[in-house]
């Protein structure tokens, strides 16, 4: 069974295999984070990659190569590239040496060899047939589930192949992209101004979270500022975003452990929240709100105000339900100890968010790459270290109450003045930015040219998360997998895009 | 421990919403509307243009000039609003959900500055068998065939206690093969073409095929993508349409009772 389970080891730094160039390392030798990595096409249409580093510092570090030939894989030293090379390879066409696994990870069976959307004409791409194979677990007793893509209940679809002996989970598979919309795509062409839309669309339940990732790259490209105010109310709307989120996941685990009273309790603090948004800014989630520049439109302070309010009784009752439920000894039979992702792992797949503070990682946009009304508040960033359900469970309900808390200081001292400026779009700009969105770091680049995009890259929290739930879920038992799904609440179409 | 549990939720007051009060309800929806006093053709060739989805068009129909507006491609984005002046507004109340593709579009006389009546008749067969089978239960499958998760987080909120649909007899079952209906969310994608038509193939007859939101009614702002196979009724037949991006619980709850024949039911 160990020669099996050697097929998800890792790749480890070997010697006959060197990066294209040296990762950067923090101040302490350990080596930097990586955020993303992606291609893209210089002036004179050649491909390039471009690698984006946290090293430890506000600004994030930069490293591009050109690639209009092969070039090396960096998976052997950051494992965490393996999903971004692969969808380099099929995105560019860019050939990579030395990637243990180069199979199609965006475009599935129907897709031909040689088209690759972001290099390649894609009108009238024709249907294919090719083949796929999942990676087989052999011995004695051992199963294989498929699940999915179309899953029982009102969830994202996406394939999940366990290979399971008796009740207990040797190694998992994930077959993502089924809501692949080729929307980095369709970015290009688009008049900047009219981004915000299409970034809403990348993930629904944190589309605020993404249209302000998307503004502030725009603005950061062409230097604007967007003015106090909107930066105010840009917060008030990102904690909004990830209360609602948060509690609906708590809700979610109460649902996947039976807890009923808990779950019902949890989607109508959910439901509150969103009635408050309706009445005070008159959107449930916060869509076409956001725009470079600033917001498309002001909410006086009384509505702001009774929107706190709101936020205040929700969180108090939701703090309540949390320690109800957290100190029922059935439910922490169920979530402490289920779905652990140690330490290490997460370190070599970089991964982010609340998964990543729960799996002892210290790290959050709002306090490591502050933006916007961040650079005034103080944001606390809870750290657990056991890395199983109960942590992550835990983590969401001390942000709960830290977002409400940032809500509550942010509409007390609303600045006052505009909440647009306007953006002026040079013959060429180029800027990236991230947020902490609900699920982690959020990170846009975009470029263009005399006001249109010719290019904007997605990295979302969830394509980084995804690959560590195999890790997760490895030796626990198959009918825990809903839990610790539901404990990562990963987006499919965050991830797919 | 259970005794808390127990204790809090005999104190929980009720909160459902009476269905008199979702029926037409789109607040926070940010469906526009049109006030065709105000309506000139200059104000409908600038909403025209700013429409991102192709949902607002000027069109002659019937030998009239007018103004058109798709409810199924509109994304809520509020642009037509912004430069509509006072002629395009959000909407307070809307009742085009549940229906026809033909029953989305809506059209203003520019010249007469009023609502164009469509005189198509409407379309009734689809639904009779199944209402005659199922008398007042239902069985929903929600299919997502590649939505952004808008539309799931609006409808996984119809369970919640404010809009509790089993109150209808309505239910959502996990097997294609236990559903009535199917309620399909997003613009089907290439990689879910083929499990969309397997699901659909899966539903026992007679079946109803619900698309909803912008991008199963339309595609959206996916529509042409080369990833995007199309809407909803490119890949499978559809018998009704829910628009809004996401719709609102109360326009899905109103939709599937307009689907079903019941919205005058209490």
């Amino acid at each position: 069974m160990n020669e099996n389970l050697q097929a998800m080891q890792l790749p480890r730094e070997s010697e006959n295999q060197r990066a294209p160039f040296s990762i950067p390392r923090l101040a302490d030798g350990a080596p930097a984070r990586l955020v993303t990595l992606f291609g893209r096409l210089g002036p004179d249409g050649q491909k390039h990659v471009r690698y984006v580093f946290d090293v430890g510092t506000p600004e994030y570090f930069e490293i591009e190569i050109p690639a209009d030939g092969p070039i090396a894989s960096i998976v052997p030293q950051t494992p965490a590239a393996a999903w971004f090379e692969r969808e380099l390879h099929d995105q560019f066409g860019i050939e990579i040496q030395g990637h243990p696994d180069l199979r199609p990870l965006v475009f599935h069976d129907n897709w031909p060899d040689n088209v690759h959307p972001l290099v390649d004409d894609v009108k009238d791409v024709p249907w294919a047939h090719r083949d796929y194979s999942f990676l087989e677990v052999q011995g004695e007793g051992i199963t294989e589930v498929a699940v999915g893509p179309v899953h029982a209940g009102i969830i994202e679809p996406g394939h999940f192949r366990f290979s399971v002996v008796g009740d207990s989970v040797l190694y998992l598979e994930l077959r993502h992209f089924y809501t692949h919309k080729g929307t980095e795509r369709l970015f290009q062409g688009r008049p900047a101004d009219a981004g915000a839309m299409l970034a809403e669309s990348v993930s629904g339940d944190n589309c605020f979270a993404h249209a302000v990732a998307y503004c502030q790259a725009v603005e950061k490209a062409c230097g604007a500022v967007a003015p106090a105010r909107a930066a105010a109310l840009r917060l008030i709307g990102l904690e909004l975003e990830r209360l609602i989120c948060h509690i609906s996941d708590f809700g979610g685990l109460c649902t996947d452990v039976g807890f009923i009273v808990g779950a019902a309790l949890a989607t109508r603090v959910k439901e509150d929240l969103l009635q408050a948004s309706t009445r005070c800014c008159g959107r449930r989630y916060w869509r076409a709100a956001a725009t470079p520049g600033g917001l498309r439109l002001d909410w006086d302070s009384t509505a702001i105000a009774s929107l706190a309010q709101a936020v205040e009784a929700s969180v108090r009752e939701f703090r309540e339900l949390a320690h109800i439920v957290l100190e029922t000894p059935s439910i922490q039979n169920r979530f402490e100890g289920a779905g652990i992702l140690q330490k290490t792992v997460a370190h070599d797949l970089a991964i982010v968010g609340v998964v990543a503070r729960a799996s002892g990682m210290d790290l959050d946009v709002r306090r490591d790459h502050p933006y916007g009304h961040y650079r005034l508040l103080e944001t606390p960033v809870p750290v657990l270290n056991y890395g199983d359900v109960m942590a992550r469970a835990r983590i969401r309900v001390e942000e709960v109450n830290a977002s409400a808390r940032l809500i509550r200081e942010t509409a007390g001292a609303l600045p006052a003045g505009p909440v647009l400026v306007p953006v002026q779009y040079g013959a060429n700009f180029s800027g990236a930015s991230a947020v902490e969105s609900p699920r982690g770091e959020l990170f846009y680049l975009v470029e263009g040219s005399e006001g249109l995009l010719t290019r904007c890259h997605i990295k979302s929290p969830s394509f980084q998360n995804w690959p560590a739930m195999p890790f997760a879920v490895a030796e626990n038992m198959i009918a825990d997998f809903p839990l610790i799904n539901k404990s990562f609440n990963l987006s499919y179409s965050g991830c797919d895009r | 421990m259970i005794l808390n549990v127990i204790q809090r939720s005999l104190r929980q007051s009720s909160h459902l919403i009476p269905v008199e009060a979702l029926l037409e309800n789109c607040k926070g929806s940010r469906m526009p509307d049109v006030q065709p006093e105000r309506l000139t053709a200059d104000i409908a060739s600038c909403v025209v243009a700013a429409c991102p989805t192709g949902a607002l068009a000027t069109e002659d129909f019937n030998g009239r000039k007018c103004l058109r507006l798709s409810y199924g491609h509109c994304i809520g984005c509020g642009g037509c609003v912004e430069v509509g002046n006072g002629a395009l507004v959000p909407a307070t109340s809307f009742r085009w959900t549940g229906v026809s593709k033909e029953q989305l579009v809506r059209r203003w006389d520019l010249d007469r500055r009023v609502e164009m009546t469509d005189e198509t008749p409407q379309p009734e067969a689809v639904r009779t068998e199944v209402q005659r089978l199922l008398g007042r239960a239902l069985n929903i499958r929600q299919l997502d065939a590649g939505s952004c998760n808008g539309c799931e987080a609006e409808i996984t909120a119809l369970t919640n206690p404010y809009y509790d649909l089993e109150r209808f007899g309505i239910h959502f079952v996990a097997s294609p093969k236990h559903a009535d209906m199917l309620l399909v969310t997003g613009p089907v994608t290439r990689n879910m073409t083929e499990a969309v038509r397997a699901t659909y193939e899966a539903v026992p007859a007679p079946k109803l095929v619900v698309a909803v939101g912008a991008c199963g009614c339309s595609g959206g702002l996916f529509a042409g993508s080369h990833a995007v196979a199309g809407a909803v009724d490119a890949v499978i037949p559809v018998d009704r349409y829910i628009p809004g991006c996401p719709p609102t619980p109360s326009m899905i709850l109103s939709g599937i009772l307009e689907v079903l024949g019941r919205r005058g039911l209490k």
